[in-house]
């Protein structure tokens, strides 16, 4: 369930970013510079959070007005092991130690719809977190962690999960329109498993940042999947980003190493509780990031 | 004498039922306005056929607010309808209460029928409640399960399919006078313990629910690989396994407050005695999602486009031929939406458009389509579909036409010029 304890828009005193250099991080405080809001990002080179003085760190960095917003996360490239897995929750302890000598306004954690088993069903935010693999399951039990660690101080705390994140500024290059992006104008190909088949949902970066942003201009709490709720195929996507590019792209199929799942949203919750937020359709936000990513080469 | 005790919508319809069967009913209420207001003919739930019934039976009924006439009655059927709360749980306290004023008034051998909605296991603990609270009654209890339909009440109550009983004892002889009511119905009799009669209640709803969900499941489906429901349901139909009679149409989820309960119950009961209902929770939550069917189109095809779009509502009842708004999809829309103008009109729900920012209530279904960008046809009453859409179209801004339940002429709408949009189909 979902309360807004801002019943209009009120902008946050500061928003605290942990995890300042990392995709989501760096264009939420793009977005709320452009709000007049102001924000203090921070990255491992200033509080590391995988060391324990961390938390004492946080409590000097961090106000009883200010809303903490926490991206911080060693994402799959880093490592899918149970040592990446240890070490991501390590980070957290961290954080969470802080609300043992301290508090704030508002906390805002970015999970990941990697926290939802792969059922055939509709995901939405009451689907079972059993996760998938440890990287899922990390993202569950951290928002355990933090629902735990604020809940003494009831700290208003609120979840967004989004589906996977597309965008010009994504250091990643995890399987996607990022990766097709890159291959079709550096390599003129873009590779698919199989045919492509699986379909999936793809929020655009600005949206992350826009929906960010109002939970954290009305003081949000409870859990929100940042998801648009039209899933397309990998062939459909790697075709609509073969239409940008001005060159001729070949599309190689290799054989597939994994069954085809597909993963559609139901978006009601957000419909209903964010009425005024829409949508980046997707033809729109890759013309975009395409864009900017033949202005940066 | 036959008495009804508490004039719910069920007890209304099946009073003037058991009058029109040629036997003398006497029907009671602790709200003697209301018992007033019945004795002049006024009615305060709408069912298609309730004046006529009553002006032709209106000799052999009469309504009190007096609980001691209730002595003169040798049979009575209590008739309130239990209250559910907002998670669709009931609550008895009201029942029990009226149990117990009612019990120490009747004749000592007087026979009662439980007719509320009641869970398993509550008509066999409600005598020795009774006797424990030093309630002088030797009468015989019963429960009789009834499976009440808005809109088609009056049919069902005088034309009943059957007629299931809850028995203390089911091979014992039923008392006279609950055996000649029941024979006035000329239906067969299916007398069974107390706790089978009140589960055969849930499990009538809970196979209609099974039904409901697996129609809008596969409606969703249609409408996302180009298949059209209103095609396959007359196939389903015919084969025997399913039936003439199903409940095929696609709809926006479980309302109306006793589907839900029944639901609530089972899961409860389940939960509670360690079996699995798993399915039921599927129900539950499909209700849900298909509940908000017309907010995710009126989304999609309008306030993505558009800030300041104005919404046409026709109908706020949970379904036709009712005033019943218990879970209705329509209130459900208007209240995910505080912040578009709304326009709404039915022909027989009063809302406070006080307590729901930015909904403005009309007269008449037309006037609400004055300027609207889009038209929400949320409950399917008759008189709109008379509606010509080249009229709405004329009273509108806008060209899209959400209609659930394809009341409208489909073909109609398309060739006025409407994006139309329908369970069951592709939109158009």
């Amino acid at each position: 369930m979902i309360k807004h304890h801002h019943v209009a828009p009120t902008k946050p005193k500061r928003v605290v970013i942990l995890g300042a250099t990392g995709f989501v991080a760096r264009d939420l405080a793009r977005h709320l510079a452009s709000l007049g809001i102001e924000t203090l990002a921070v990255g491992s080179a200033r509080v590391n959070l995988l060391e324990p003085e961390s938390a004492a760190k946080l409590k000097d960095l961090v106000g009883p007005e200010d809303a903490l917003v926490i991206t911080s996360a060693l994402t799959p490239e880093k490592g899918k092991d149970v040592r990446t897995f240890m070490k991501n929750l390590s980070m957290l302890q961290h954080v969470c130690a802080l609300f043992e000598q301290a508090n704030c306004a508002h906390v805002v954690y970015l999970s990941s719809d990697a926290v939802y088993d792969d059922a055939m069903a509709l995901v939405r935010e009451t689907t079972p977190r059993t996760g998938l693999g440890l990287y899922g399951l990390m993202h569950a039990v951290r928002e355990e962690m933090l629902r735990f660690a604020v809940s003494k101080s009831q700290t208003p705390l609120c979840i967004v999960r989004p589906c996977a994140i597309y965008g010009a500024g994504d250091p990643h290059n995890s399987y996607g329109p990022n990766r097709f992006m890159r291959t079709a104008c550096k390599d003129r190909k873009i590779t698919l498993f199989g045919n492509g088949e699986e379909r999936r949902d793809h929020i655009y970066i600005r949206d992350v940042s826009r929906l960010l942003a109002m939970c954290l201009e009305r003081l949000t709490e409870g859990a929100v999947n940042a998801a648009t709720g039209e899933a397309v195929s990998f062939y459909d996507l790697a075709q609509r980003i073969i239409r940008l590019c001005p060159h001729k792209v070949e599309l190689e199929c290799l054989p597939r190493a994994t069954p085809i799942t597909h993963r559609h949203f139901d978006v009601t919750l957000r419909l209903k509780e964010f009425p005024a937020f829409q949508c980046t359709k997707l033809e729109s936000g890759l013309a975009e990031t395409f864009s900017e990513l033949i202005r940066v080469r | 004498m036959i008495g009804f005790v508490g004039l719910s919508h069920l007890g209304i319809v099946y009073s003037l039922a058991t009058a029109a069967k040629g036997l003398e009913v006497l029907g009671f209420d602790h709200a003697s306005g209301l018992c007033d207001q019945l004795n002049r003919g006024e009615f305060p739930i709408a069912e298609p056929g309730l004046d006529e019934l009553y002006q032709s039976h209106k000799a052999r009924i009469r309504f009190s607010g007096d609980a001691a006439e209730l002595g003169r009655c040798d049979l009575i059927f209590v008739s309130l309808d239990v209250p559910t709360d907002t998670a669709n749980r009931s609550d008895l306290e009201p029942l029990e209460r009226l149990m117990d004023t009612v019990a120490g008034r009747i004749a000592p051998g007087a026979t009662v029928v439980i007719l509320c909605q009641v869970p398993p296991g509550f008509t066999r603990s409600l005598k020795t409640a009774l006797l424990a609270r030093g309630v002088e009654w030797a009468g015989r209890l019963f429960y009789q399960v009834e499976t009440l339909i808005f809109g088609n009440a009056i049919e069902r109550a005088l034309r009943p399919e059957r007629f299931i009983i809850g028995c203390a004892d089911p091979k014992a002889t039923l008392p006279g006078a609950y055996a000649e009511w029941l024979k006035a119905f000329g239906c067969p009799l299916l007398p069974m313990r107390y706790e089978s009669a009140e589960l055969a209640k849930i499990a009538i709803n809970l196979f209609l629910v099974s039904t409901v969900s697996t129609t809008n499941a596969l409606s969703e489906v249609c409408e996302r690989i180009g298949a059209d429901w209103s095609e396959v349901a007359p196939a389903l139909r015919l084969d025997r396994r399913i039936g003439p009679h199903a409940y095929l149409a696609p709809g926006l989820g479980i309302a109306g407050g006793n589907l839900e309960r029944d639901l609530v119950t089972v899961r409860n009961l389940a939960a509670e005695h360690g079996a699995e209902a798993g399915i039921v929770e599927a129900w539950l939550l499909d209700s849900r999602y298909r509940r908000d069917w017309a907010l995710r189109k009126v989304q999609e095809g309008v306030l993505s486009q558009q800030d300041d779009a104005i919404l046409a509502i026709w109908g706020l009842a949970y379904k036709p031929n009712t005033h019943s708004t218990k879970n209705s999809p329509a209130l459900g829309l208007i209240e995910a939406l505080p912040h578009v103008a709304k326009v709404a009109h039915d022909p027989l729900v009063r809302l406070d458009p006080a307590a729901y920012p930015r909904l403005q209530l009309v007269n008449s279904a037309l006037d609400a389509c004055r300027g609207a960008d889009a038209l929400l046809v949320m409950t399917p009453w008759a008189e709109f579909a008379k509606i010509a859409p080249a009229r709405i179209k004329d009273y509108m801004k806008g060209r899209e036409l959400i209609d659930p339940f394809g009341g409208l002429d489909q073909a109609a709408c398309i060739a006025a010029g409407f994006a139309y949009h329908r369970l069951g189909a592709r939109s158009m």
